[in-house]
């Protein structure tokens, strides 16, 4: 089958040099960074030469959208898999944010469809699930959005005969998905080795044509390009030092030690809490956007998500200071009891989207449903879990309502922006971390009807249901036909309780101070489990290099450079030194907690609170400290 | 199958470069073409090169004319305008009187750089000049076929420790009609070649250079155009080397602490030694402020004259510091490395033009290198680093008379330095402690690949402990080998590709061999 990949040249932020830094703005000098291929794109084209090779025609095109250096990663490819290139390149195209590239690709898309593969729509699209310098998994699905097919998120693996099944990951286990038309749009998550460059095809690889595609030649609107064409725009850039500065407090007493963690713990991120932002004044000024504020209420099993409500707290707090409604959208088969439970967090409005089609989660179905109630209702603000589910939904609605979105933001709050005869009031500014955690971002939306945002899990707090309150819950008609599905998925594995070290709220990890691996074995596990009961979040144990290569566990549970990076509220890091190649996998962290009997260790730098002890004599006591107080 | 290759450069450093611009420019002269690829294991040009660097540029007026008016490498040379040479000794520093400094030490006329940075420059005048250069492809095994040199082997990828992976790899071979061995210090195959074809009368001989490139966001205190080369604190008497100081500019130095890999002490951490000479309060002084953002490691080959082996065979020809081009009397090699590479390329051009069906004469690089006079300097430095075996007292003077020594001093190699039971037992001097030296080398290798460096019999390491305290835990810059109390645990993911482990362990029970290519160091201004 044909096959077109959608690749990106990306810094490395693996390799960052100290020089890069620029201390004084707390920002990275981006050009000191080497350009490389972005890693998951690897996957993206394992998986293109799997497809390649099933059919028997197998055209491959690769397709990258970016300054003319970005040639570079396209005999990368060339040098992996044999096809042909294409570089979309334009000065038109500069500033573009994800909506404003995924509209430059879609026309790319286009004219690949029609010059090259002779208007036939018997082909694939495949990505990389996200880039690792913007890390927003939007573009992808707002390329499928706006040409109007399927997307396949969290693809791992593939089946060619006699059909062409997809394997993807899902909330709950591993699924096939069969997609019912094409073409369709597979984003990949790690799922496979990447294929090697032999120095023979690098050679015939160099020489290979690259076609150069400019804005005109593909069609392309100009107002839709580039930053004129963008839904958003950087606002600040600036370290994440900044917004966390890591004072260690050491404590001696290990229940102490359990007590302020729970109590840091349960009072959410700084910055999120009400004191961070509720003191916002209109004075009489005339805000930029009126309307309401959404949130997106994502059901998990018979009730809601807690993102949801973490947002609907949020989103009340926000619209208070405006004067404005909070309205929560619920697209399902049947209700339930959501809507009071979504009026006890604080919405004002529940819009119920009820239809048979709603049950699963359908990323087209879902999409037209809400995108019409939000043209029609015109909310000024709509916000999402970043759940994997969010992740995926949100972009295509904003894309659909031509709308911004900013993607896992970790702070917002109501602000103002000046500059030149730009004036706004009162408009939502989104941070989030970029550049792989190394800087962060607050960016705003523009020329938008609504501002639109994904937001991490557990940043905010819950809101303590209020059952007195009152809201209003209304049943909008939904207009879905089969025509409006376009996947058919069959679970093949479940996992309840498999979570992947990056995505537990809590993580427990394990260095070379640890003598054995039945030690390992012995405390982090406990520990995990009693801080998880607790605290009621899901928890992981994870291990340093140095651990890893002691045999104590494997290379999936490192965190770390050459590891994974991971972002939990809680963070504990137990007998591990604080190598810089470890720290740059935790640094992102909320809270962090260090334990090791090395006073001088590097990672008490690094964390909130610290022990100095022995493993044998400290772990055991936060165990029963954490015991003692569930 | 891609089209055939006339010459098969191995290693993109300064010599394999120079060798490949100056073909080019032979063909162009003689309206001949032919092509020429270079492959180099790092990721990108020039992050597996390290020097100091004290430079003498004359050589590079004839490879590249012009150089001099390229404004954005300019950025990056610095004439040099102070040369002093000091004597450490515990917390003092004495300045040793020029007229006391051999001539050979003098560094007037030379211009620091970044060898990181100069390999960069020649690999874009080389890719201009229409040279085929891959990095990220380590070449493993020389081919050899009827005493012939057709090619090399590059490794294969896509191992695991638990075997093949999916995307396994296979050995690929790439042949040549002339292959030019350009694998710097150590180099695997002109090692490779040296067994097969013939080594030199003294055994090769190494030191270590530690090295740091310190940035000073306010006022810089050792100032600039500035260079200083130390001797004494911290290498014990009996150890081979110095200090350095290297103004970069306005706002970067370079400071680095040599030293002679033949040392006898098992526990010599030669990262801690590097951090010691920093702590030292005169150098201490200088760097004052400062702060450390680039790391990284290499050997030096400094057995000179006698320590060369065959340098040109059927089939191939080895220049730089993989035939070991370094002259110890100057503490230079940069320049040998580039006019041996001007010297063989113009060999190969003569003999591609002369040359009838596949087979390329090589004659006249012994008397190129005669004539651009690498090999004078060579012949007059023979006995120099020999003359410092029996330490710095007696070698000092010796080595002000080491050309008028009749006959050739000869040298063990390093691992036979070591002593049993020869301790240090040096204090931590405290500093930039070895995993955050590590990091700022930048180096990265795959996790799950199989160690590229083997320890032969994992038996003798159990004895090792006694007898020289598992040097190789000391000696490794990287870290990379550990005593568990029963083995040595590897994490091959820190080398830093510098070659000590490949002449220092006491029982050669470490073999290493280049991994997956463009793994290891990432220096961009070493």
């Amino acid at each position: 089958m044909d096959c077109i990949v959608l690749v990106k040249q990306v810094p490395d932020v693996s390799n960052i040099p100290e020089d890069a830094w620029d201390r004084e703005k707390g920002t990275l000098r981006r050009a000191m960074l080497d350009n490389i291929l972005n890693p998951l794109d690897l996957h993206a084209l394992t998986f293109a030469d799997r497809l390649r090779r099933a059919g028997e025609t197998g055209r491959v095109v690769f397709l990258t959208m970016g300054p003319p250096q970005a040639r570079e990663v396209l005999v990368d490819c060339l040098s992996r898999v044999s096809g042909e290139a294409i570089l979309l390149t334009d000065k038109d195209f500069a500033g573009a944010d994800t909506g404003a590239t995924a509209y430059s690709l879609a026309c790319a898309i286009r004219r690949i469809e029609h010059e090259m593969f002779d208007d036939s729509r018997d082909y694939m699209i495949v990505s990389g699930m996200q880039s690792v310098d913007g890390d927003t998994a939007q573009v992808p699905p707002q390329i499928a959005e706006d040409l109007g097919i399927d997307h396949i998120a969290y693809a791992k693996g593939l089946q060619t005969e006699p059909d062409i099944v997809i394997r993807r990951i899902a909330s709950e286990g591993v699924e096939d998905v069969r997609p019912l038309r094409l073409p369709v749009l597979v984003t990949v998550t790690a799922c496979t080795d990447q294929l090697y460059r032999s120095f023979a095809q690098t050679r015939t690889a160099r020489t290979a044509p690259i076609h150069e595609w400019s804005a005109a030649s593909v069609g392309a609107d100009p107002t839709r390009t580039g930053l004129r064409g963008s839904w958003t725009q950087v606002y600040r850039l600036f370290s994440p030092s900044e917004d966390r500065p890591k004072t260690c407090e050491f404590i001696r007493n290990p229940s102490e030690l359990i007590g302020k963690v729970a109590a840091r713990y349960q009072s959410a991120a700084p910055g999120a809490g009400p004191e961070a932002d509720e003191t916002y004044e209109l004075d009489g000024r005339e805000p930029s956007y009126r309307g309401e504020f959404w949130v997106f209420a994502e059901r998990e099993g018979e009730g809601v998500r807690s993102v949801s409500l973490e947002l609907l707290g949020k989103a009340r707090r926000l619209a208070d200071n405006l004067g404005e409604q909070v309205g929560a959208v619920l697209p399902c088969d049947a209700a339930g009891d959501r809507p009071a439970q979504l009026i006890a967090a604080g919405a004002d409005v529940v819009y119920v989207l009820q239809h048979p089609m709603l049950g699963e989660f359908d990323p087209l179905a879902h999409k037209k449903a809400i995108a019409t109630l939000v043209a029609e209702k015109k909310p000024q603000v709509m916000l999402f879990g970043a759940s994997p589910l969010g992740r995926e939904l949100a972009p295509r609605v904003a894309y659909a309502c031509r709308s911004g979105l900013t993607a896992d933001c970790t702070r917002l709050e109501i602000g103002d922006f000046s500059k030149g005869t730009t004036n706004l009031t009162a408009i939502l500014k989104q941070t989030r971390p970029a550049l792989g955690g190394n800087v962060m971002a607050t960016i705003m939306t523009k020329d938008s009807p609504t501002q639109m945002a994904t937001v991490r899990p557990g940043v905010f707090k819950v809101p303590p249901p209020d059952p007195d309150r009152a809201g209003e819950v209304i049943h909008i008609p939904v207009d879905l036909d089969e025509g409006d599905r376009g996947l058919e998925a069959v679970p093949v594995e479940s996992f309840a309780t498999k979570v992947s070290i990056r995505d537990a709220e809590i993580v427990v990890a394990g260095g070379h101070g640890f003598r054995s691996r039945a030690d390992f074995d012995t405390y982090l596990g406990p520990l995990a489990a009693g801080l998880g009961g607790l605290l009621g979040a899901s928890t992981k144990v994870a291990a340093s290099r140095m651990a890893v290569e002691d045999g104590f566990t494997t290379h999936d549970y490192q965190v770390g450079q050459t590891g994974q990076t991971v972002q939990p509220r809680l963070y504990v890091a137990i007998g591990i030194s604080g190598a810089v190649q470890h720290i740059t996998g935790m640094q992102g962290s909320e809270i962090v907690v260090a334990i090791n009997k090395d006073p001088k260790a590097r990672i008490f730098n690094y964390a909130d609170f610290g022990i100095i002890g022995d493993i044998e004599t400290v772990v055991p006591d936060l165990i029963r400290a954490t015991e003692g107080r569930a | 199958m891609t089209a055939p290759i006339d010459v098969l450069i191995v290693g993109g450093g300064p010599a394999g470069l120079a060798a490949a611009i100056r073909l080019k420019q032979q063909l162009a002269a003689s309206s001949g073409d032919a092509s020429v690829v270079v492959l180099d294991k790092a990721p990108r040009p020039g992050y597996h090169n390290l020097s100091g660097a004290s430079f003498e540029p004359a050589c590079l007026d004839e490879l590249v004319p012009g150089w001099r008016d390229d404004r954005r490498f300019m950025e990056h040379v610095s004439p040099v305008e102070r040369d002093d040479m000091y004597f450490l000794l515990g917390r003092r520093a004495f300045r040793i009187p020029d007229r006391v400094v051999p001539g050979g030490m003098h560094h007037g006329g030379d211009v620091t750089i970044s060898l990181s940075r100069l390999t960069g420059f020649l690999a874009a005048r080389a890719e201009a000049a229409g040279v085929e250069l891959y990095n990220g492809y380590s070449a493993r095994t020389l081919l050899v076929e009827d005493d012939r040199v057709v090619g090399v082997g590059l490794g294969e990828m896509g191992l695991s420790t638990h075997g093949d992976k999916s995307n396994h790899r296979p050995v690929e071979e790439i042949r040549a009609r002339v292959t030019i061995l350009a694998d710097g210090t150590r180099g695997v195959l002109s090692e490779q070649l040296r067994d097969r074809f013939g080594a030199g009368a003294n055994p090769q001989v190494y030191s270590l250079g530690i090295k740091a490139v310190v940035a000073f966001p306010g006022e810089n205190p050792f100032g600039t155009n500035r260079v200083m080369h130390t001797l004494g604190y911290p290498n014990p008497a009996s150890v081979f080397g110095g200090g350095f100081l290297y103004s970069m500019g306005e706002k970067l130095v370079a400071v680095g602490l040599i030293m002679g890999l033949d040392w006898k002490y098992g526990d010599l951490n030669p990262q801690r030694e590097f951090e010691r000479y920093r702590s030292h309060p005169f150098i201490a002084g200088l760097l004052k402020g400062s702060v450390t953002i680039a790391t990284g490691a290499r050997t030096i080959p400094e057995g000179g004259y006698h320590a060369l082996g065959k340098i040109v065979v059927p089939g191939a020809l080895v220049v730089g510091d993989g035939a070991g081009f370094v002259n110890m009397e100057k503490i230079k090699g940069i320049h040998y490395g580039i006019l041996s590479g001007m010297a063989a390329a113009e060999t190969v051009a003569e003999g591609l033009s002369a040359a009838d069906g596949d087979g390329v004469l090589l004659t006249g690089y012994a008397k190129r290198l005669e004539e651009r006079g690498v090999l004078p300097a060579m012949r007059h430095a023979r006995n120099y680093r020999q003359s410092f075996r029996w330490g710095l007292y007696a070698g000092a003077p010796l080595s002000l008379v080491q050309s008028k020594i009749p006959r050739r001093l000869g040298m063990e190699p390093d691992f036979k330095g070591t002593k049993r039971g020869a301790r240090l037992n040096r204090e931590d001097p405290g500093g930039m402690d070895g995993a955050t030296f590590v990091s700022l080398t930048g180096s990265l290798h795959r996790e799950d690949e199989p160690a590229h460096m083997t320890i032969l019999d994992p038996a003798a390491c159990v004895t090792c402990e006694a007898d020289y305290a598992n040097s190789c835990t000391a000696f490794c810059p990287g870290q990379v080998y550990r005593w568990d109390g029963s083995k040595i645990v590897l994490s091959a993911s820190n080398c830093l590709h510098c070659m000590t482990c490949a002449v220092k362990c006491p029982l050669e029970n470490i073999r290493w061999l280049p991994p997956e290519g463009g793994e290891g160091p990432r220096f961009k201004q070493m």
